[in-house]
Parts: C-alpha cells; structure tokens; sequence
C-alpha cells in the first residue's frame, strides 16, 4: 500500500511541477537555514568526551575574602592558585587529579633545516594523558621519578612529531624549547575535539596544545602562563618565588572521581583544606566554598554556547514556521483542487483514513526532497559561516547526526504542516461531487 | 466606501487561509524586527570610533629565543623600523590597542585602596616610550606628551614611572569636575601624575564596559612577547607588512616574528563573531522578505482562482476593475493589520525575553513601527499583480458554466 501511495504521490507531483518545485524550496531554504545554525549550535554543545563527562570534574576553589566578587555566577574564580594547584597535585589521594596550565615556546632544532615556530604547550601532569583519553603513537608519559627531578622532557603531538620528525618515531630526539634541548619521551595521536573543554579561558574552541611538559618545570624554569592571570588583591610581587607564593589565579585543576563516595570523600578533603588555608591567614572567609563541576557542567557555566547561536537557533526555528505556513498554504489549494479526484476513490470504497494516509505520504515525500536540497544549502551556509569566521571551522560542519536529523526534521515539519490540508480534503463527501459529475 | 462588512465576511467563509496568512505576517514581523534591531545593534558596535588611525597601524609581536640584550635590541629594532621608507614612526609597547590581549588595572584615587572614601576606577593600561602617543596616532587635547627623560627602562621598586598620559574617558570618569589634568592618582599604592589627555583611545577588548578608559605608562619592559607598533603612510602598510619580518630576521635572528597585521584587521577579527552574526541575520531577513512576498503572491491566487465566479459576477453586475482591485486590497490590509498586530505583539514579548536572558539591549519600539510599515508595504505590493489578474476576469466567466 505504502509503495502504492509513494508512486500516486509521484504522479501527483509531475502533475503540478511548478507548485511542487515551489514547496521543495521553501521546505529547502527553511531547512537549509536552520541546519546551519542548529549545526553550528551541535557542534558546540556537543558533549566533548562522552563515556567520561560525567567523571571528570573541574574544581573551583574560593581563596578571596568574603566580599570579594567574579563574574561566574556563583562568584567562584575559574580557576586557582599554584600553591593550592602544586599541593592537591601532589598529595596521596586514591584518584587522578590533575593541574595544568599553558604556556608556550618558540621550538627549533638549532638547525636551519626547521625555521622556528611559536607553539603553546600545555605543563601538567603525567595522567593528563590518561584523564582525558589520549593515545600514545610512541611512546609514554614521562615517569614519577623524571616528574621529580624536573626532566627537561616533552611529548609531542602527531602533527608536530611530523612537522619536526617527519611522522616517525622520534622518542629519545631532541628539540628546541627556547634555547633549552628537551628530549621526547612520546608521541600521541591526533587530540581531536571541537571545544577545548579541560581550558575554557582564551576561546572556548582553540585547538588543544601541541606540547605537553611536566609540571615541575614551572618553577625549574621559572614559566610564565600564556593564559589569563587573575588577582584580586594587591601584592608585591618582584621575584618568580613572590609570584609562586602569590594569590594570583592562573592554574586549572581537574579530578577524575568514579562514584558519589569517591566524590563525597573528595568533598570532605577539600572543606577541611580549605578550613586550614583559611586559618593561615591566606583569607578571610566565614565558610568554605568550592566547587566540583562535571565537563557538561562545566561548558555550561562557562557559556561555551554563545548568546548569539542560541538567539539564531530560535530565529531560524521561526523562519522555518514561515517556510512551513507557506507549504501549507500550497498544500492546503493543490489538495483541495483535487477534490473531486478523492471523492471518487472515496466512493469507491477508499476509507478516510486511507486518504489521509496516501495525503500524509505524498507529504513526507515533499519533506523528503526538501530535507535533502536543505542539506545542500546548509552546506552553503556554513561555508559562508567558515569563511567569515575562521575560527569556526571546525565547528561550521554537519556531521552523521546532523545530516540524519535534516530530512528527519523536514519530513516531521512538513507532516505537521500537511495534516491540516489532509484532513479537509479525506472529509470531502463523495456525494458532492459524484453528483456533478 | 471601502465595503468593510462584506469583506470580513467573506473572510469568515475562508477561515484557514485568513488565518496562515496572518500567522505569516506576525512571525515575519517578529522575526525582522528583531533581526533588525540586533543588526543595527551591531552596526552602531562595528562603526564605533576607536581614535586610532586604524588603516596606518601594524602590530606584529616577537618571541625570542636567542640570548640577547632584549632592551638593548628593542632600541636597535625601533631605529630600523622607523628608517623602512614609508615609515612615520614606530614604538615598541607592552599591550597592544584592539588586539583582544592586555591588560587592565583598578586606578585609585587613595593611595590605600582600602579607605571608605577611595575612588578606584578599572582602566586598561599599556606603556612604551617617548614615540607610543606619536605612533599610535591619537589626538592629545590637553596636557603634553612624555619627555624623553621621563621614560623609565626596565622596572623595578626604585625605577617607577611616575607619570600617565590617559584618555579623556578615564580622565573624566576619575574627575567628573573636569580638572583630571595635572591630578595624582595610586596605581598599586605608588603615586602617579596625569600629565597629557588623549580625546579617544580604545583599549584592547572592544566588548569591555569601560573599552574607552585607556592608561599610558611612560616605561620600556621585556615580557615573554614583544610588541611593536608602526605607524605608516596608508597607502604603503600592505608593502611594508611584507618586509616586516625579513628585516627584523635580519636585525636579530633567533626569534620568532608572528605575522604583522593591521588595525582595523586586529578589530574585524576580534569582532568576527559579530560581523557573522550581522551577516546570518541579514541573510535570515532578506531570504524571509522573499518568502513572505512569494507566499502572500500564492495565497491571494489561491483565493481569486477560488472566487472566480464570483468575480466574474460582480463584474457582471457592474463592478469596474478598481473595484476588484480595491475589495483584494483591502482584504489583504484587513488581515495585514491583524497580523501586525499580532506579530507587534510578539516582537514585544521576544524583546523582552531577549533583554531578561541574554545581554541585549532593550528592544527600540520604533523598529516594530518600522518594520510593520514596511511589511504592509510589500504585502499590498505583492497583491497587486494577482488583483490585477483578478480584475481582468471577463464577466462572462459567470455567465458561461452555468
């Protein structure tokens, strides 16, 4: 019966090619506009590391005095300081925790073969490859022992290991951060994310780092943060040691806790730090605070989803009703023309509801075809979001889901739009019109 | 005269067209008096003056690697800059104007910040030396500039500047007398006095509450990345951003020279998110502007191949042509106007939820007024050519089918 509909809705479409090829298109143009924002909106929003999202979490500390204001909206700094990041780092805790922040090297290989190039690199742990998924290619993290003694080693991304190694394994190379030789230690494969999601602070969609290095190596070689540094109150500051001791903001700390008791413990470790800290003197607060926020969580504090895509999202939704009040209008004149048509099957012995199916058929199919010419101008419209906002490109992309859910939305909007002109026309009387006939 | 009564009933008979059409007019309504409020929004954003020569300027920053005498390099550096043909003067800073990287600080009016009648105002800050507010090109109204002993190289506790250049903005924001000129205002508890204001200066984040309270220190400090900042004839900046990194190769080699960019590039890139969404939003409303005008076009057919006996009969019984023209005219006004009331309605409420959730302004009524005037416009325009179709139904269409 379905193929029967199918091949009626065809004939019925060649019939009025002109109104058909009119409701495709606005179908089309309705679709294509949203799936370019909705697109963009996905790509966004898009759950960065799936099966662990709900395991890793951010820990905000508050450090200010009572009083003292961000501009989260719970008042907590995003991120901390390095003598509380250096501390949680390195106690004995039964799960990964994990400091990190970002700087950056000019990297050369004393050699005229490679012209030297500015690269950021990430100073952490050596379970930040573990925490957040990465593969080896060559490789492994540097050791406790190499943590320890601040080795001056590194390891590599796959682009860079190819830019600098041509693509082979080059554990136990060379290479230029600055003028300091670092050896490499390994090598991982191609990160890939759309939202830096473990370092929201300079843009939310920058590529990850490229360069990974101990953490110890801060104070080994005195690095700075590429990062944001935020104070809130006035310190002198004349020495890298001054700066270490400081209350200036500029580490980001993640913990990886697999359940509510290894969350609650960690809960219970962080209200009596904090309790310490605060009697030291470091400041003045009637209570502790802290936060724990997991990766959804957190891109949802951060407002990771800009104001404006959510404001295109429901603007392009609206466009499409416009498109869709349009196609049932068309609907709505080329069904009810063919009237006399439907009244002659229903006499027949066509039930309605039969008619109202064989309507709703021909509707998906319209839905079908636009959905498909939608996905094209989609295309067009992220091409001209990609070329006007570079930055964007790796999020202006449709991917599987997205290319699924374009006909998938056009078929339902063009079925909820088709309804009401099915329905009229499976009431028609066959009487009436047997009559004039 | 405009036979109102019998329209409106007539529309009663037709009750699911009338009604797409209105909902077709209110959603367009919604829609482009939005867009075009956020658009214009935008715009005025874009538009705004910076004080800055944005067409002369370069930035480009470096990195180096090599062991070297960075302060002794950076002099070397500048003298070679400024003798490139074309050149007008060139500086080396700290922060950089319009990039989206700097620096900001609370400037107080009490050297201990923590006094109960302490003014402290937010203010980006950057420094250089003697050339920063030549080369930088904006436009000194009161005070003097620094003088070449006044500019400290290298900082420290003993080595303090002790003097600022500030923008008309800040000035009047510390001293809302008017008399900032020559005042003393705490940086971090140490004294410094305002000796030259600036008209108008950005400082380096455009979307900044306070993007026009811009502080210039008179200091020279290497920080991981240098600035430098060249000031050229217009007409010579693509020629000579070319050069720009081969040269100071040449001056010194073991450093990276990120790629020089200009000014106003600096800001378009900045504010790419903006100029995109100014882009979607006109997309969104030319495109919905066509599909309306198309949709009013197909509807109002739908209507008159419906009615065309009916037409015809009237004709017959003595309606000229303009009648027919007016009665689809006014038709179509009737259920505009419903609509534009509907859609005014909706612009309103979205308005509102726009300034509750997200950080636009609040919504200006005079672009609903707008925008239903024009929506009126296009959609009587687009009747016209079906009424006039309409009106060219011969009578005898009535007469012959009976």
């Amino acid at each position: 019966m379905f193929f029967h509909y199918v091949d009626l809705a065809w004939r019925s479409f060649k019939r009025t090619p002109v109104v058909s090829v009119l409701m495709v298109l606005a179908i089309a143009i309705g679709i294509g506009i949203t799936m370019t924002s909705l697109s963009v909106y996905h790509m966004m929003s898009m759950d960065p590391i799936p099966h662990k999202s709900s395991k890793l979490y951010a820990v905000q500390l508050d450090t200010m005095d009572d009083g003292e204001e961000w501009w989260t909206e719970d008042n907590l700094p995003t991120q901390i300081t390095y003598k509380d990041a250096m501390f949680l780092n390195d106690v004995d805790l039964p799960y990964r925790k994990i400091a990190s922040t970002r700087t950056g090297f000019t990297v050369h290989m004393n050699s005229s073969e490679v012209k030297p190039f500015l690269e950021s690199a990430r100073v952490t742990g050596n379970e930040f490859f573990a925490m957040f998924d990465l593969e080896f290619l060559y490789g492994n993290a540097w050791s406790k022992e190499q943590y320890q003694s601040a080795a001056p080693v590194v390891v590599l991304s796959e682009s860079i290991n190819e830019k600098l190694f041509g693509g082979e394994d080059s554990v136990g190379k060379q290479v230029y951060l600055n003028d300091e030789v670092f050896q490499v230690v390994g090598v991982i494969k191609e990160w890939d994310i759309h939202t830096k999601y473990y370092d929201l602070n300079n843009g939310s969609f920058n590529s990850p780092e490229d360069l990974f290095i101990p953490l110890s190596l801060i104070k080994a070689k005195e690095l700075t943060t590429w990062g944001n540094t935020n104070g809130w109150k006035y310190q002198e500051i004349n020495s890298f040691q001054d700066r270490l001791n400081s209350e200036l903001l500029w580490v980001q700390f993640w913990v990886e806790l697999n359940n509510e008791q290894e969350k609650q413990a960690f809960s219970e470790y962080l209200t009596n730090y904090l309790a310490e800290q605060g009697t030291l003197g470091r400041f003045e607060r009637e209570k502790t605070e802290f936060s724990l926020r997991n990766v959804n969580e957190w891109m949802e504090y951060n407002n990771v989803v800009s104001e404006d895509n959510r404001l295109l999202v429901g603007l392009s939704f609206l466009f499409l009703t416009v498109c869709l009040v349009n196609i049932l209008a068309l609907l709505l004149a080329k069904f009810l023309r063919r009237a006399p048509e439907v009244g002659v099957r229903r006499a027949l012995g066509a039930s309605k509801s039969h008619v109202f199916a064989q309507h709703l058929v021909e509707v998906s199919m319209l839905g079908f075809f636009g959905g498909v010419v939608g996905i094209g101008i989609a295309q067009l419209g992220l091409w001209g979001v990609r070329s006007t906002y570079s930055y964007f490109s790796a999020l202006a992309t449709m991917d599987l889901s997205m290319l699924f859910a374009a006909p998938m939305i056009a078929i339902v909007s063009c079925l909820i739009a088709g309804a009401i002109p099915a329905w009229l026309v499976c009431k028609t009387q066959p009487a009436i019109y047997l009559k004039t006939q | 005269m405009l036979e109102i009564k019998p329209i409106f009933n007539a529309l009663r008979r037709s009750k699911v067209s009338t009604f797409l059409l209105l909902i077709e007019i209110a959603i367009t309504l919604a829609i482009v008096s939005v867009s075009a409020f956020v658009i214009v929004d935008r715009i005025n954003y874009l538009q705004q003056e910076t004080g800055y020569p944005e067409e002369s300027l370069l930035h480009f920053s470096v990195l180096t690697f090599g062991d070297v005498d960075r302060m002794q390099q950076i002099e070397l550096d500048e003298e070679m800059l400024r003798n490139i043909p074309g050149v007008e003067n060139a500086v080396f800073m700290q922060d950089v104007p319009l990039s989206g990287s700097g620096s900001a600080s609370s400037f107080d009016s009490h050297p201990d910040p923590d006094m109960e009648n302490n003014k402290g105002i937010r203010a980006a800050y950057t420094a250089g030396d003697e050339n920063m507010i030549d080369t930088l090109g904006v436009n000194l109204i009161a005070g003097r500039d620094f003088r070449a002993d006044e500019v400290k190289f290298g900082l420290s506790s003993e080595n303090r500047p002790t003097v600022v250049v500030a923008s008309k903005a800040f000035v009047d924001e510390m001293f809302p007398e008017g008399d900032g000129l020559g005042k003393t205002v705490y940086f971090g508890r140490s004294p410094i006095k305002i000796i030259g204001i600036v008209e108008q200066m950005k400082g380096p984040w455009l979307q900044d509450s306070r993007s026009d309270n811009v502080v210039i220190f008179p200091y020279v400090e290497t920080r991981s990345f240098d600035h430098y900042v060249v000031r050229t004839k217009p007409e010579e900046r693509t020629a000579i951003k070319r050069q720009i990194e081969e040269l100071m190769l040449a001056n010194y080699d073991k450093r990276v020279i990120n790629p020089a960019r200009g000014f106003d590039e600096a800001k378009a890139e900045y504010n790419a998110g903006d100029i995109l969404m100014t882009r979607m939003l006109m997309v969104i409303i030319v495109v919905l502007v066509l599909i309306t005008i198309v949709g009013i076009f197909g509807l109002t057919l739908f209507n008159i191949n419906k009615r065309t006996k009916q037409i015809g009969t009237r004709r017959a019984l003595g309606a000229r042509k303009s009648d027919i023209i007016k009665y689809f005219l006014v038709e179509n006004a009737m259920v505009c106007i419903a609509g534009l009331g509907a859609g005014a309605l909706g612009a309103v409420y979205l308005g509102t939820l726009l300034l509750e959730e997200y950080s636009l302004p609040a919504l200006d009524n005079s672009f609903i007024l707008y925008t239903a005037l024009f929506v009126l416009a296009i959609s009587l325009l687009s009747v016209l050519i079906p009424a006039n179709r309409a009106a060219n139904i011969s009578p005898s269409i009535a007469t012959r089918s009976i």
